[in-house]
C-alpha cells in the first residue's frame, strides 16, 4: 500500500485506538492515521473535498459508536458514488453471525472481531498492518 | 315452588268443592223424588177411595152390580197404595203421624163403605141411605182429604228448602271455581313472569360470563406476550451488557501486556545498571521490578481471562435464547449413539462404558436436544470416580399425555442435596472445585430444556452418582407469537 494512502480510523475507544495504531506500526505501516472518535466527525471528514478529491483512503470502523452505529456509517460510504471505492475494515467486538453477514451485504471489504486476548488482538492487528502492507487500494475522486 | 303449591292447592280445593256439590245435588234430587212419589201415593189414595165412594153409591141408586166392579176394583187396589206410602214415610218423624192419621180415616172409611154396601145387597135401602146422609163418610173423607194436603204441603216445604240450598250450594261452588280459576290464572301469569325474569337473569350472568372469560383470555395473551418481551428484553439486555463489558476489557487485557512488555525493558535496564553502576540499584527496587511486577500483571490477566471468560459464557447464553428453534423428527437412539460415539476417546482413556436403552422418537430441534444431552454426558465424564471406572446409562420411555422421560444415571461422585437446585444456576458449581468450567452447563440445560417445553430434575447424592431426568414434550411446537 503506497505511503499516499490515508487510513481513516473511527473508534470511539480512545484505548483501542491506540492500541491499534501501535499494533499497526509495529507491522511497519507508516501511512498517516487519523483517529476520529465520534461518527459524526469521521462522516463529515469522509464527505469533506479533503477526503473525496484525488486521494487514496482506507477506512477502519468501529461498529459501536456513541452516536451513531457504525452500520450507518458503512451504508452512507457505500451508498456513495465517490467514497464506495475505498476499501472499509471494520474492527469490532461484535462476532454476531448476522451482524457479520449484514456488513457483507452492506459492501465491507474486511471484517476482523477484536479478540479480547491481547496476544490475539495484537497479533490479528499485525497480520491486518501485513495485510494492509500489500493491499492496493484505489484512487478515489469526484470526477 | 311457593307459587306452583299455591295453585296446586287451589286446584284441589276447587275439585273437592265441586265433587261436594255434586254430592249435595244428588242428595236434594233424592229428596226430592221421594217427595214426588209420596205426594203421589197420597193423592192416588184420595183418588181411588173417591172412586171406591162412586162405586158404592152408584149400586146403592141402582142395584147395579157393575157398580160394584167399581167399587171393588178401588177397595183392592188401595193396600198396596197404603204400603208403598208407609214404605216412603213410616220413619219420617214429622210425616209419620199424619200417615196414621190417614191410614186410620182410611179403614174407618172402608168399614163405612162395607156396611152401606153389604146393608145395600141385603136389601136395607133405607138404612143405607141414613147412613150416607149422616155425612160421617164425607165428614171423614174431608178429614182424609186435609191430611194428604197437609203431607203434600210438608214435602213441598222440604223440595223447596232443598232446591233453595242445592241452587244456593251450586252458586257459591261455581263463585269459588270462578275465583279459584281466575287466581289460578294470576298465579300463572305471576308465576311466567317469575320464571322469565330467571331465565333473564341465567341469560345475563351467561352473557357476563362469556365476557369475563374472552377478558381472561385475551389477558393471558397480553400477559404472555409481556413477558415474551421481558424475556427478549433481558436476552437483549444481556447481550448489549456483555458486548459492551468486553470493550473496557480488550484495553485492561492490551495495556496489561504493553506494561509487561515495558517491565520486561526495565528489567533489562536493570540488569544493565546493575553490572555497570552496582551502587545506582538497590535490593528492593530489584525485587520490586523482577517480582512484584510480574506478578501483579500476572493476577490482571487471570482475573482479565477469568472475567473475559464470565462475559463469553453470557453472551453465548444469550445468543442461544435467541436462537431459532425447528422443529425435527429426531431418532434419539441414533442421536445419543452420535453423541457418545464424540466422546468414545475420553472414555476409553478412563475405562468406562455407556449403556444406552431404547430411546422414545421425538420431533425437536436437533441442536439443542445435541446441546442438552451433550452436556449431560460431559459432566458424567468430568465428575466420574476416579477410583471406579464410569457407568453412563441413558433411558427413556413414553409418558401418557403426549411426553417422554429420559434418564441419564452415573455412578459418579455425586451431588449434594443441598446443591440440588444450586447446579442449575448459572456460574454456580458444586463439590471440590477440581475441574475446569465456568458453571455453565447445567444452567444452559435447564434453559434449554424450558425453552424446548420441558423441566429437568436431578435426584443424587454424595457418592451415590447421579440421575439427571427430562421430560419434554413428544413433539414441540414453538409459540408463535
Amino acid at each position: 500500500m503506497s505511503n499516499s494512502v490515508k487510513i481513516v480510523m473511527i473508534e470511539d475507544d480512545h484505548g483501542h485506538a491506540k492500541l491499534i495504531e501501535k499494533n499497526i506500526r509495529r507491522a511497519n505501516i507508516s501511512n498517516d492515521i487519523l483517529h476520529f472518535d465520534n461518527g459524526e466527525d469521521g462522516l463529515n471528514y469522509l464527505l469533506s473535498d479533503d477526503a473525496r478529491h484525488d486521494s487514496s483512503i482506507l477506512i477502519l470502523l468501529d461498529l459501536n459508536l456513541p452516536d451513531m452505529s457504525g452500520v450507518d456509517i458503512l451504508t452512507k460510504v457505500k451508498g456513495d458514488e465517490v467514497l464506495r471505492r475505498a476499501p472499509v475494515v471494520i474492527l469490532t467486538t461484535t462476532d454476531d453471525r448476522t451482524e457479520i453477514q449484514h456488513c457483507y451485504d452492506l459492501g465491507c471489504n474486511v471484517y476482523i472481531t477484536k479478540p479480547v486476548d491481547y496476544d490475539a488482538f495484537a497479533s490479528a492487528i499485525r497480520q491486518l498492518g501485513l495485510f494492509l502492507s500489500v493491499i492496493q487500494a484505489p484512487t478515489i475522486s469526484a470526477e | 315452588m311457593l307459587l306452583l303449591g299455591a295453585a296446586f292447592v287451589l286446584l284441589l280445593v276447587t275439585n273437592i268443592a265441586t265433587f261436594y256439590m255434586l254430592r249435595q245435588t244428588a242428595a236434594y234430587t233424592a229428596i226430592e223424588n221421594h217427595g214426588h212419589r209420596t205426594q203421589i201415593a197420597g193423592w192416588q189414595l184420595v183418588s181411588l177411595l173417591t172412586d171406591a165412594e162412586t162405586g158404592q153409591r152408584g149400586f146403592m141408586l141402582t142395584a147395579n152390580p157393575a157398580y160394584l166392579q167399581v167399587y171393588n176394583n178401588a177397595l183392592t187396589q188401595i193396600p198396596s197404595v197404603v204400603e208403598t206410602m208407609d214404605e216412603l214415610i213410616a220413619d219420617d218423624p214429622e210425616l209419620s203421624p199424619r200417615l196414621e192419621r190417614v191410614r186410620s180415616l182410611y179403614e174407618a172409611r172402608r168399614t163405612l163403605m162395607i156396611d152401606t154396601v153389604n146393608m145395600t145387597r141385603q136389601g136395607r135401602i133405607g138404612e143405607a141411605v141414613g147412613a150416607v146422609r149422616s155425612g160421617h163418610g164425607k165428614a171423614l173423607m174431608d178429614a182424609m182429604r186435609l191430611e194428604v194436603a197437609e203431607i203434600s204441603n210438608a214435602i213441598d216445604r222440604r223440595t223447596e228448602a232443598a232446591t233453595s240450598a242445592a241452587t244456593s250450594s251450586r252458586q257459591y261452588t261455581t263463585a269459588f271455581s270462578v275465583f279459584a280459576g281466575l287466581l289460578i290464572v294470576v298465579l300463572g301469569i305471576i308465576g311466567a313472569g317469575l320464571v322469565r325474569r330467571q331465565i333473564g337473569d341465567l341469560l345475563k350472568a351467561q352473557r357476563e360470563l362469556d365476557r369475563a372469560n374472552s377478558g381472561l383470555e385475551a389477558e393471558v395473551r397480553e400477559r404472555t406476550s409481556e413477558l415474551v418481551r421481558a424475556n427478549e428484553e433481558i436476552q437483549r439486555f444481556a447481550y448489549i451488557v456483555s458486548h459492551d463489558l468486553r470493550a473496557p476489557l480488550v484495553n485492561v487485557m492490551g495495556y496489561t501486556s504493553e506494561l509487561e512488555r515495558i517491565s520486561g525493558k526495565v528489567d533489562a535496564l536493570i540488569a544493565k545498571l546493575e553490572v555497570e553502576h552496582p551502587d545506582t540499584v538497590s535490593e528492593d527496587t530489584a525485587l520490586a521490578i523482577r517480582e512484584d511486577a510480574p506478578e501483579a500483571i500476572g493476577f490482571i490477566r487471570a482475573s482479565t481471562s477469568k472475567m473475559d471468560g464470565l462475559i463469553k459464557a453470557i453472551l453465548q447464553l444469550s445468543r442461544d435464547g435467541r436462537r431459532e428453534l425447528t422443529p425435527n423428527e429426531l431418532d434419539m437412539n441414533q442421536l445419543v449413539k452420535g453423541l457418545v460415539d464424540a466422546v468414545a476417546h475420553p472414555l476409553s482413556a478412563g475405562d468406562g462404558r455407556v449403556e444406552v436403552g431404547d430411546l422414545p422418537s421425538i420431533v425437536n430441534d436437533r441442536m439443542a436436544i445435541e446441546q442438552i444431552f451433550g452436556n449431560l454426558i460431559d459432566n458424567a465424564i468430568k465428575y466420574r470416580k476416579p477410583e471406579q471406572s464410569l457407568l453412563l446409562a441413558i433411558k427413556g420411555k413414553d409418558l401418557s399425555g403426549q411426553e417422554v422421560e429420559f434418564e441419564v444415571t452415573d455412578n459418579g461422585r455425586g451431588i449434594a442435596p443441598k446443591d440440588h437446585e444450586r447446579v442449575f444456576e448459572l456460574f454456580r458449581r458444586s463439590g471440590r472445585q477440581d475441574q475446569p468450567g465456568e458453571g455453565l452447563g447445567l444452567a444452559f440445560v435447564r434453559n434449554t430444556v424450558r425453552r424446548l417445553g420441558g423441566s429437568i430434575t436431578v435426584e443424587s447424592d454424595v457418592g451415590e452418582g447421579t440421575t439427571f431426568r427430562i421430560r419434554l414434550p413428544r413433539t414441540f411446537a414453538p409459540r408463535a407469537l
